[in-house]
């Protein structure tokens, strides 16, 4: 872990003496003082590690959609020298990718590349044709013979009245096909030129011809793998472009964080299956769930919940313990009735419950969680004043970011740490994965096979093998509760971090003697560090021992971000438009 | 509303000037509705429809040409692209295919030679697609003559 932060967005790094570094939190451009803490036997630094990679999203506003296009037309345009309307439906035909264009140019070269998107470039010149020598063009369509002026030939050199091409884009746009009209004539796919379509329908319409327009723009965004629509309800207007591949999670400029693979509010470390099946059981079982808290009381004993059946008010565990629904004592003599009827719990019912008890360990946690985020999110205004109070106070050190610095990473931890909980009820659950351990399963059988395929032959081998099957599948549900026992491990030693770090952050520092808030500091700053570090083993871990032994594509996960989702930067067109 | 009545009467026009050019296909506009057309089309030679003559039945929409026509089989007919009880016709021309340049014509044409070029993959007759689909053309042909014989021949006596 330690080493690597050169590639982490971490701006100051930790020296100490035995040269182990720990990378700190601070989003801030100022620089650390060190001087002030040269009492501590280690020194901060201030080192600017700029990040090498550019910002990997940017917003697309309203305005800036038309530049973000654009820029990607002219890039087509100008590398296969073709007019504006072929780069535009190349570029919808193929979802936007100009990388995906260009792939295709080279592996089938340009007629296959444009007969797919339905782009024909005739070599006709648009200087006068044969058409305008004589007065009068035939129409196929509405059988009128036109004056030659009345007509528009497109460039597949079909040629019909403007009449009849206005009734057809007309109709065409109605049905949302803008971004795809072809040419009327049978069996030509050739797609019209948008500025004859633009200028032929503004002619009548020219509303429609806005709204062909705005369908033309949002193509960029409804096509286009790289762009999503930010899911802000309101909706802020905004659109997300992502510059890599792998998915991630954005914040727009609304300040809404959510992934880009699924749409849905930032969920690492879930998967987006993960997510999108919790969200469902969620809404599910919350019927369920209120019934739990109106039915059923804790047993005094186990702490299960014990649901009431039937008016009488002693009720009985599975412990075996019998309580009074009122208050809990063993007996309640003085209702009178004093008996209570064992009845046989079928195992069905048993299994629901334990399936419920399952949900509801990791719901609770997963809830406590989110609770504490929105209630430490308050922080965020009283944290505020407190540091506009020290500003006034006489401290020799006016840098306070690593106080804003810790209380981010306390919301981002805190986010990490209640998603863990789902990610945990579906990754030692029996749910999901269920293919792939049975793959796992047959690919460690053909192992054995091929090193004793042989003796396998063999009848006596048989209980052998049966044995051995057995064997192979404890082998599998040890290797998971080890694996489930790691996580934990880690997913406690993050949790206990991040209660410390909320500790530490409530306390009243503002009135904190200098030495006591030096040490203040210093504990806030390595705590900081750790809960840091903590996080971003808890995601290797289930990004290469958990979720790495799965060849599963559904379940990949966003990457630990240091800094937290990253807010996506406005988008400035390279083009000056 | 103005347009389609337009072209249908330029195309009611071509019909009676060129009445004799095509024999296989007589089209007929509905006196009082021009949107409503039949046509009556002769079974293509060499195929089990030959000597049947077939009703067509055209309704035609009011954004035609830029829509096209709904045409289904009056007349039963045993054919995999052919609905056995509706009459409706699977042609790729009548749906997401079609070009305002075809015309009441053409497309007549065009289901002349469905009649003998069926597409056994996109059935609308199961039965009929099944039997050419597993190699039992005589079959096939055997049940469209009968077919044929029944409903699209005149009555003899
Ligand atoms: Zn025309
Ligand atoms: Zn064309
Ligand atoms: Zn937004
Ligand atoms: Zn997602
Ligand atoms: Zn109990
Ligand atoms: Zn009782
Ligand atoms: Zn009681």
């Amino acid at each position: 872990m330690m080493g690597d932060h050169g590639n982490s967005e971490d701006e100051y790094v930790y020296v100490s003496d035995d040269d182990d570094d720990i990378s700190g939190v601070d989003d801030c451009d100022d620089d650390y003082e060190a001087d002030d803490y040269d009492d501590n036997r280690d020194e901060f630094q201030a080192v600017d590690v700029s990040i090498v990679t550019g910002p990997s999203s940017k917003v697309i506003t309203k305005e800036s959609l038309l530049a973000a296009q654009r820029e990607d037309l002219v890039r087509i345009m100008d590398l296969l020298s073709v007019k504006e309307h072929h780069a535009r439906a190349l570029l919808i035909h193929y979802s936007w990718d100009v990388e995906k264009v260009l792939a295709v140019l080279v592996e089938h070269g340009n007629d296959e590349l444009f007969a797919a998107a339905g782009v024909k470039v005739v070599e006709h010149d648009d200087g006068p044709s044969s058409l305008q020598f004589s007065s009068t063009v035939s129409c196929n369509i509405c059988y009128d013979d036109v004056s030659a002026t009345e007509v528009t030939t497109m460039d597949c050199s079909h040629c019909f009245c403007n009449d009849c091409w206005t009734n057809h884009f007309i109709v065409k746009i109605n049905e949302g096909q803008s971004r795809s009209i072809t040419c009327m004539a049978h069996k030509c796919g050739a797609i019209c030129d948008e500025a004859k379509i633009r200028c032929l329908v503004g002619a009548r319409d020219s509303d429609l011809a806005e709204k062909f327009d705005r369908f033309l723009l949002e193509s960029y965004i409804e096509d286009n793998k790289r762009v999503k629509w930010c899911p802000s309800v309101p909706h802020c207007g905004n659109a997300i472009r992502i510059e890599v591949d792998e998915l991630c999670e954005v914040e727009c400029a609304c300040g809404l964080q959510f992934c880009f693979g699924c749409s849905s509010e930032a969920h690492s470390p879930c998967s987006c299956l993960m997510w999108k099946l919790w969200s469902k059981k969620c809404q599910d079982e919350s019927m369920t769930a209120n019934w739990i808290t109106v039915h059923t009381k804790p047993c005094p004993s186990c702490h299960k919940p014990v649901e009431k059946n039937g008016g009488c008010n002693l009720v009985r565990c599975i412990c075996k313990r019998t309580f009074c629904w009122h208050c809990g004592g063993q007996t309640h003599d003085f209702y009178g009735c004093g008996r209570y009827k064992d009845k046989d719990v079928e195992m069905d019912t048993q299994s629901a419950k334990r399936d419920l008890e399952r949900y509801m360990h990791y719901y609770n946690r997963y809830k406590a969680h989110t609770d504490s985020f929105k209630l430490e999110r308050k922080m965020k205004k009283t944290m505020h004043n407190k540091i506009n109070k020290l500003y006034e106070s006489d401290t020799s050190s006016k840098d306070f970011s690593w106080i804003t610095n810790g209380l981010n990473r306390l919301f981002r931890s805190r986010r990490i740490l209640s998603y863990s909980y789902p990610f945990a009820f579906y990754m030692f659950g029996n749910q999901l994965f269920k293919e792939d351990r049975k793959k796992k399963k047959q690919r460690y059988e053909e192992e054995e096979e091929g090193e004793e395929g042989e003796k396998k032959k063999k009848r006596q081998k048989y209980e052998e093998e049966k044995k051995k099957n057995k064997q192979l599948e404890d082998d599998m549900k040890k290797e998971r509760t080890i694996k489930q026992d790691l996580f934990e491990d880690q997913q406690q030693q993050f949790e206990a971090n991040v209660e410390k770090l909320s500790m530490y952050l409530e306390e009243k520092f503002e009135s904190y003697s200098e030495d006591k808030f030096k040490d203040w500091k210093m504990r806030t700053i390595a705590l900081s560090v750790t809960t840091d570090n903590l996080g971003r083993n808890l995601y290797e871990f289930i990004e290469t021992d958990l979720l790495g032994c799965f060849k599963d594509a559904d379940h990949k996960i966003a990457p630990y971000k240091s800094k937290g989702v990253e807010k996506a930067s406005e988008h400035h067109s390279s083009l000056g438009i | 509303m103005q347009a389609s009545r337009a072209r249908l009467f330029k195309e009611y026009k071509e019909v009676q000037r060129e009445k004799t050019a095509d024999p296989d296909i007589q089209l007929v506009c509905d006196d009082s509705n021009i949107f409503k057309w039949t046509a009556l089309i002769k079974g293509p030679s060499e195929t089990p429809f030959e000597g049947g003559v077939f009703q067509l039945a055209f309704a035609v929409p009011e954004q035609y040409p830029l829509q096209p026509p709904q045409v289904r089989f009056l007349t039963k007919i045993f054919h995999p692209n052919v609905h056995f009880k509706t009459g409706e016709i699977c042609l790729d021309i009548l749906k997401n295919a079609w070009s305002p340049a075809w015309t009441l014509q053409s497309v007549c044409r065009a289901i002349i030679a469905l009649m003998a070029h069926p597409e056994p993959d996109s059935p609308l007759n199961c039965d009929s697609g099944n039997l050419l689909r597993s190699g039992d053309t005589r079959g096939y042909q055997s049940m469209a003559r009968m077919y044929t014989r029944l409903a699209a021949m005149p009555k003899k006596g």
